[in-house]
């Protein structure tokens, strides 16, 4: 079979839906030259040393499931890329998608089983064999299954989807136990729960940002780490300049400038948890401009009478004539788009907030249009029930556990010892659970509280499948292979977990002998879903196809253009005033952390290339830092470098001062991902855990972590810290670097206007 | 003919318009300000192809970090009425090099395709290069460097890993353009065609704002964007006649 060099890989590039608005599909995947991706497992003798083989696969590092191509040579990974064929990444990828390679290869691995040696936390572990380890393992579940204990069992994961989920839920199944949680510090729940209120989706719908004219974005940092970036960073630069005439205008509107509101056309600041208010003044001024007019008017009136021009402003600290602007320019403007995450929605009134940005939605018409919010099918396959832990649901485990309810916690790629506030207690919690088996790659903070680690393969080492969330409004599944064979004595997720059924005697309900069987098995069902296509005559056509490919589904998208909220919605609509933990007059501050651009929620700290990649925003690398107002650091006379502690009602840490020009006075924002105490060497001892000093503090609907919502204080230590950056002079000085165009510049072709290019005569005086 | 006027002449002969002409190609990208969002995918990017090295908190803090790509971060006016803007900065293939006339070994030297090429095992070190350089874009290896096991199992084999006491920078990912070359032979033709290399960084933007191509051929896609009016070259005034074009920033209160 004949591999793939970057000749053909380019064609493949030129070929596989890279179009706007196309997908990618089966049939094309056949037209074009795939047959010279080689799928795995290869026998070596079919690479030639040399040439590049490319596999197609899918990037776990966040869950926004980007189809990847990965270059291989002679059996190692060097290299990753973005699928071309695969709608959501459509051959991009995020910086932290591109160090997938350092997951792989990283020196801190877990080589092999290990059981505890010493006391728990203690670090001390003893090699072990996948044979011992999974015999006593099986015997144990076993024992308590029969003996109805079953739900002593609880199984914490990461955010998973597909039939890895379809798989762990099967297997909870058969022990009796429902206590199957998956937590993810960035899952967007306040979002889902707005969603089902006001559109009664359970699924994300897709932003088409892409064809939007007007994007109003509360909070959500879409080119961050908000639902799908590298999805959102191409449909925002086609929104800017890809369309003969048009460009999109974007607003963001944060309490602190992210990277999205550093691209946005104008940011503005509103009071920390009061976006939603903001979101209502100009819906009521919409209303109020006679820009909607739906039989519900007097209803939408009624719940909009408190949201006075005056009272907004006052609440949110955005001039009325701001809020007016903007809800004339966004009336007028379609299609738009109005977005909500973030801290707006991880706020004490994040689901009120995200339906009010739902309504503006609504009032002028942008639900069920291209370039507004498109509702996307259920997912091809894989569980529909959502297993999402709020942190009410970890505090529950957690008061399970004290209690003695459960007997074994089963923990697979998740961290939540570092991902939870200390104020969970979850820490302590774990203390009193008998036995904790690990599943994790690396020695995080929860799997050093682990008795028996069983150290799973990397994404680039596993067979998987994965329908992407928020899809790009229709179906999509993807498959992720194997493009190595696993470096160390580690086995992947699903086949542990189908190893313990197979030794607990459960052959009859997990027949398959291996993950790779049991996705051959599942996606027949997706197969004969499909239209038939004559081309592919057998299933074992359709899989390779497939697992070439990387990716399967429709391509068009059906916008359905009827929308209508359901009864009692529009008079439930409205938002209370933000509750903070911590009273302003002794805690002045709203605490803002934000996920860091590299580190994501923490998960990053351990590739090399992420500590290293300069902050987005300031440049810093390897530490935390706390950004203030120019004005806040002269008040509490501060300048960079120095350190603060930052005491909020449930804690205390100390970081040093970042002067940050673009933060509002009364708002200090601290970057998540560095203040591990464990995770290997390179996330060891950088920076502070800004989680460990927020409150326990939940959004009343979801009972999700309100993340947004602590009230601090800083008080100077007298320390010093120099922040590492890397980054010269702060402002241009005028040397013009970057220059400015006014809108409507560069919309077809200039001509010569600049042609200084390769024709410069110079004058060489002569001396 | 003196020593000078003979030195002057060749300089005349160097540095007249049209002397790349006879070249196959010249390679040319555009970075569009517009789209960019600073997001560094791009810097990672190149940090993967190019293996260039972790090199530690220490060494940034003495400001020797080694990625060929940054985003240079431009802040504009005071709180509330702010703005960041994000560039994207990296050797420039300045047709009109001053890094190549300083060195004193032509370790750095205009290759036939119009890419400012570097030597590694004919530089001595001298660092001249990188004080010439008017974009600060050359990147000294101080050390050697060194990469925890298994780590080395990722390092590209088609770019070779520097040593202390030699200068490297951005090569327009100059092992690809190769292999598009030696494809394009191997399929009969004499050109590359335009989409069939693309660097490392042109490949991950997530926000298709980098175009990357020969500009000798009018219809590539880079040679489209450099009709575009809002293409400028940065620190023009110093004629270095960049082979990165960047295109402008819009704002709407422009
Ligand atoms: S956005 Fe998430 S899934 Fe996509 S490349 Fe980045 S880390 Fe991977
Ligand atoms: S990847 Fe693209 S958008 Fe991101 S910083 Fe680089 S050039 Fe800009
Ligand atoms: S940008 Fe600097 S290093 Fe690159 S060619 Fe120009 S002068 Fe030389």
């Amino acid at each position: 079979m004949p591999n793939v060099d970057r000749r053909h890989f380019l064609k493949l590039v030129g070929a596989g839906g890279v179009g706007a608005g196309a997908g990618f599909m089966l049939s094309e995947s056949r037209k074009h030259p795939v047959e010279h991706l080689v799928p795995y497992p290869v026998p070596p003798e079919e690479f030639s040393p040399g040439i590049a083989t490319w596999y197609n696969s899918v990037c776990s590092m966040c869950s926004a499931g980007c189809g990847i191509s990965v270059r291989t040579r002679e059996g190692r990974a060097k290299k990753i890329e973005g699928n071309p064929a695969h709608p959501v990444s459509q051959g991009r990828l995020c910086a932290l998608g591109q160090s997938g390679l350092q997951a792989l290869y990283n020196p801190d691995r877990i080589a092999g089983p290990l059981v505890r040696a010493g006391r728990r936390g203690e670090l001390e572990f003893d090699p072990t064999t996948w044979e011992e380890s999974l015999a006593e393992l099986a015997n144990q579940l076993e024992l308590m299954r029969t003996a109805g204990r079953g739900g002593g069992v609880a199984l914490l994961s990461g955010g998973v989807r597909g039939h890895l989920a379809s798989l762990l839920e099967l297997f909870m199944g058969w022990l009796g136990s429902d206590r199957l949680l998956h937590y993810d510090f960035n899952h967007p729940a306040t979002l889902y729960a707005a969603n089902e209120r006001f559109f009664g989706e359970s699924e994300l719908p897709y932003y088409d940002i892409e064809n939007s004219r007007y994007v109003l974005s509360f909070g959500a940092d879409f080119i961050g780490h908000w639902l799908s970036p590298v999805h959102h960073g191409l449909g925002f630069g086609r929104s800017r300049q890809a369309r003969d005439g048009i460009r999109g205008r974007f607003v963001q509107i944060e309490p602190r400038m992210s990277l999205t509101g550093a691209a946005a056309d104008e940011w503005i600041a509103a009071s920390p948890g009061t976006e939603g208010i903001l979101a209502l003044g100009i819906a009521r001024r919409i209303v109020d401009q006679g820009g909607y007019q739906g039989e519900d008017l007097d209803a939408w009136q009624a719940a909009l009478d408190a949201y006075a021009p005056e009272s907004v402003a006052e609440q949110t600290g955005v001039a009325a004539d701001t809020v007016a602007r903007l809800a004339d320019s966004f009336a007028e403007t379609q299609p738009g788009l109005a977005i909500g995450g973030g801290a707006t929605g991880n706020h004490s009134n994040g689901v009120d907030a995200l339906v009010a940005v739902n309504a503006l939605n609504h009032l002028v018409g942008n639900i069920g249009v291209e370039g507004g919010v498109i509702f996307n099918p259920p997912p091809a396959f894989g569980p529909t029930a959502s297993r999402q832990a709020s942190l009410a649901r970890m505090l529950e485990l957690a008061e399970d556990a004290r209690a003695g309810r459960i007997e074994l916690l089963i923990v697979s790629n998740a961290n939540p010892v570092f991902n939870l506030p200390e104020a969970a207690g979850f820490a302590e919690a774990l203390a009193e659970i008998p036995q904790i088996v690990s599943l994790s790659s690396f020695l995080d903070e929860t799997t050093a509280q682990a008795d028996l680690i069983l150290p799973s393969n990397t994404y680039l080492e596993s067979w998987g499948d994965d329908t992407p969330a928020p899809g790009v409004g229709f179906r999509v599944g993807a498959v992720s292979q194997p493009v190595v064979e696993p470096l160390y004595d580690t086995r992947a997720t699903g086949d542990i977990v189908l190893e313990l059924a197979h030794r607990m005697g459960l052959d009859l309900a997990f027949p398959w002998p291996n993950m790779e069987e049991y996705l051959k098995y599942s996606w027949r069902e997706v197969w004969s879903s499909g239209t038939p296509d004559p081309a592919i005559p057998d299933f074992d056509t359709f899989w390779t196809s497939v697992v070439r490919a990387g990716v399967w589904g429709d391509d068009t998208r059906a916008p359905s253009g009827e929308f209508a909220p359901g009864a009692n919605v529009v008079e439930g609509i409205g938002v209370a005033a933000p509750e903070f933990a911590g009273a302003e007059g002794e805690y002045p501050f709203a605490l803002h952390p934000y996920l860091s651009n590299a580190l994501h929620d923490g998960r990053g700290a351990n590739l090399p290339w992420m500590q290293e990649l300069p902050d987005a925003l300031t440049g810093v690398v390897y530490g935390t830092w706390v950004e203030v107002n120019p004005v806040t650091a002269e008040q509490l006379g501060v300048q960079e470098g120095d350190v603060v502690a930052i005491e909020s009602p449930a804690g205390s840490i100390e970081a040093p001062v970042l002067v940050y020009p673009a933060i509002m006075p009364g708002v200090v924002a601290m970057p998540i991902g560095q203040g591990h105490e464990q995770y290997g060497r390179y996330a060891h001892e950088h920076g502070v855990n800004p989680i460990n000093v927020l409150a326990a503090q939940t959004e009343p609907d979801t009972g999700a972590l309100a993340w947004a919502a602590t009230r601090v204080r800083l008080v100077p230590t007298g320390g010093r810290e120099d922040l590492v950056k890397v980054s010269g002079e702060a402002r241009e000085l005028g040397r013009e670097i970057v220059q400015i165009a006014a809108v409507g510049a560069g919309a077809g072709a200039g001509g010569a206007a600049n042609a200084r290019l390769n024709s410069i005569p110079i004058t060489v005086v002569n001396t | 003919m003196s020593l000078i006027d003979d030195f002057l002449a060749r300089w005349r002969e160097y540095r007249a318009p049209g002397y790349y002409e006879e070249f196959d190609y010249h390679w040319t990208m555009t970075v569009d300000l517009d789209r960019c969002t600073g997001c560094e995918a791009c810097v990672t990017a190149c940090q993967a192809e190019n293996n260039t090295p972790i090199v530690g908190e220490e060494a940034i803090a003495r400001g020797r970090h080694m990625q060929w790509m940054r985003i240079e971060r431009y802040w504009e006016g005071e709180y509330p009425d702010v703005k960041l803007r994000a560039i994207p900065m990296f050797c420039q293939h300045c047709d009109a090099a001053p890094c190549e006339t300083v060195c004193p070994v032509s370790a750095t030297y205009h290759n036939q395709d119009g890419l400012n090429a570097q030597i590694y095992n004919r530089c001595i070190g001298t660092r001249s290069c990188a004080v010439y350089c008017p974009y600060e874009v050359r990147y000294f290896n101080y050390n050697n460097h060194h990469w925890d096991a298994p780590l080395e199992q990722q390092l590209n084999p088609d770019v070779s890993v520097r040593e202390k006491g030699v200068m490297e920078k951005c090569t327009f990912c100059i092992q690809r353009i190769r292999q598009a070359k030696d494809a394009a032979k191997d399929d009969g033709r004499r050109r590359v065609q335009d989409g069939e290399v693309q660097p490392a960084c042109v490949q991950t933007c997530p926000t298709e704002a980098l175009v990357f191509g020969d500009r000798k051929d009018p219809e590539s896609g880079v040679s489209q964007m450099l009709g575009n009016e809002r293409a400028y070259t940065v620190l023009e005034e110093l004629n270095t006649d960049p082979s990165v074009v960047y295109l402008k920033k819009v704002e709407a209160d422009a």
